[in-house]
């Protein structure tokens, strides 16, 4: 079953066609790569999806919820982190997760939870300022997590973490679903990186979806289109390639 | 709840004492004037917190209003400077309700301020003019009046705040407004009914006629000021 749909999700900005009529199709307790270079719409879709931007044309549906009529209680069931870890530099990290707790109506021991899923309990008291870029990134991430959510937009969430900060992080994607029965979809550039993550994957290039299956089918589609498939970066690094050359030809 | 929510928010920014530092200021504006021109005063006709506020509120609502602009642009750089605003919008909550407490807020400590600058005009009162048994009243109802007429300003400037992402630009366009403010004739009623004019009135020694329009005034630029609010905050989520 697919806790989240969209069709034909396009965001254009003046000229500029961030999303092209995109449908993606996530299931339901899994863990979905939304895979792009730079610029390619997966911020776009995740804050559509917030409602931080409003869909040009297009609907979605999360959880059988339509947007906008549904808007707050999609936001009831999501926990985020787009772009960059958003909070307020003059309060701590616990105090940082405190708001987000009463705003959500959670127990007190909860942000103690997501300070421990992350490994920031150790930092709690340090004003999130002075925090560095991989600990505000695990701030952003014990934010998202806080009470659990069903379903979990993570817009490239190992940005600036140390090598064992990325494992660590992972991991914790990778167990989500089993730990708390939620849905993940989750952004990155990087395709080794993605699947060591997901169940499902959707490749995005210049708003178009160029792709979306498991990572067997990709591999399957990559063989069949001749593109390289023994090493996963190339692959997808020809895959855009072509699509960018096809993409100027049209122009 | 909410309210204090936003009071949370603005841990470690100074807020409280620049809620005491400005209230204790404005107050001191009437200790010393009265004690350096004592005798100026004491031959004027009318009662004690008339001649007071008539000699030194024009000062003292100018850093009422210095302090409401600073004070505005202060709540909404917290949720901009670390984007803290883009995780409160993806959470089940309405920026206008947000909007709606930060105001609520800005209206406790537009009291707090208040009540100083009133303990400095009593103070004054009781210390150089003849004695008064009303002066607490009187003073309630000078400062009351003051916070009623400080309520549209207030709304509007938390409004610009809210919309200008860059502090520096609604803390220059609040200085604006207070220094156009001041250029207004306060007796002409039409241009006095500019949000950030409106403090410089005075309720001793006014008509109660006067006061009336000045009270319809306040509730209709109120009205105003939430209804743009709403139609601002609706604006923006569409072209976003």
């Amino acid at each position: 079953m697919n806790i989240i749909e969209t069709k034909n999700l396009r965001k254009t900005y003046g000229d500029f066609t961030a999303v092209d009529g995109i449908n993606l199709h996530i299931k339901q307790g899994s863990v979905y790569g939304f895979l792009g270079p730079n610029g390619a719409g997966k911020s776009t879709t995740m804050k559509m999806f917030l409602g931080l931007a409003k869909p040009t044309e297009g609907t979605f549906l999360i959880d059988g919820k339509k947007f906008p009529k549904n808007r707050m209680e999609i936001l009831k069931e999501v926990g985020s982190f787009i772009e960059a870890p958003a909070f307020y530099g003059n309060l701590t990290g616990e105090e940082n997760l405190d708001i987000v707790r009463k705003i959500l109506g959670l127990p007190k021991y909860s942000v103690e939870e997501a300070l421990d899923l992350v490994g920031l309990t150790q930092y709690k008291g340090r004003l999130a300022r002075k925090y560095s870029l991989g600990m505000k990134q695990r701030l952003g991430l014990a934010s998202a997590l806080i009470g659990k959510p069903p379903i979990l937009f993570l817009d490239e969430p190992t940005n600036g973490l140390d090598p064992v900060g990325i494992h660590e992080i992972r991991t914790l994607i990778r167990s989500l679903p089993e730990k708390f029965n939620c849905t993940v979809l989750v952004s990155s550039h990087l395709l080794s990186e993605i699947e060591l993550m997901a169940d499902d994957i959707g490749i995005l290039n210049h708003g178009h979806l160029l792709f979306e299956g498991t990572l067997e089918e990709l591999k399957n589609a990559a063989r069949l289109k001749g593109f390289p498939t023994e090493n996963l970066e190339d692959m997808f690094l020809a895959m855009i390639a072509v699509d960018n050359e096809q993409r100027g030809s049209r122009k | 709840m909410s309210g204090f929510l936003e009071l949370e928010k603005i841990k470690r920014t100074g807020f409280w004492p620049a809620v005491f530092g400005g209230g204790i200021l404005a107050a001191l504006v009437p200790v010393i004037n009265t004690a350096v021109r004592e005798e100026v005063f004491l031959q004027q006709d009318g009662s004690a917190l008339e001649i007071l506020m008539n000699e030194n509120w024009q000062m003292m609502a100018m850093l009422n209003l210095f302090f409401l602009v600073a004070s505005a642009c202060l709540l909404y750089h917290t949720e901009y400077a670390d984007n803290a605003i883009q995780r409160m919008c993806t959470l089940p909550q309405k920026e206008n309700k947000m909007f709606l407490n930060k105001f609520v807020l800005m209206c406790g400590f537009c009291l707090i301020a208040l009540a100083i600058e009133g303990a400095g005009l009593i103070f004054s009162a009781v210390r150089w003019f003849p004695a008064d048994e009303k002066i607490l009243w009187n003073g309630v109802l000078n400062m009351g009046y003051a916070f009623v007429l400080l309520l549209p300003g207030t709304l509007f400037m938390l409004l610009i705040s809210a919309a200008c992402k860059n502090m520096w630009i609604s803390l220059g366009i609040g200085v604006i407004c207070v220094f156009t403010a001041t250029m207004l004739p306060a007796d002409h009623f039409i241009l006095s009914l500019f949000p950030f004019a409106m403090p410089f009135q005075i309720f001793a020694g006014t008509v109660p006629a006067v006061l009336k329009n000045y009270w319809i005034a306040v509730g209709a630029e109120c009205a105003i000021g939430c209804f743009a609010a709403v139609i601002f905050f609706k604006v923006r989520r569409l072209f976003s």
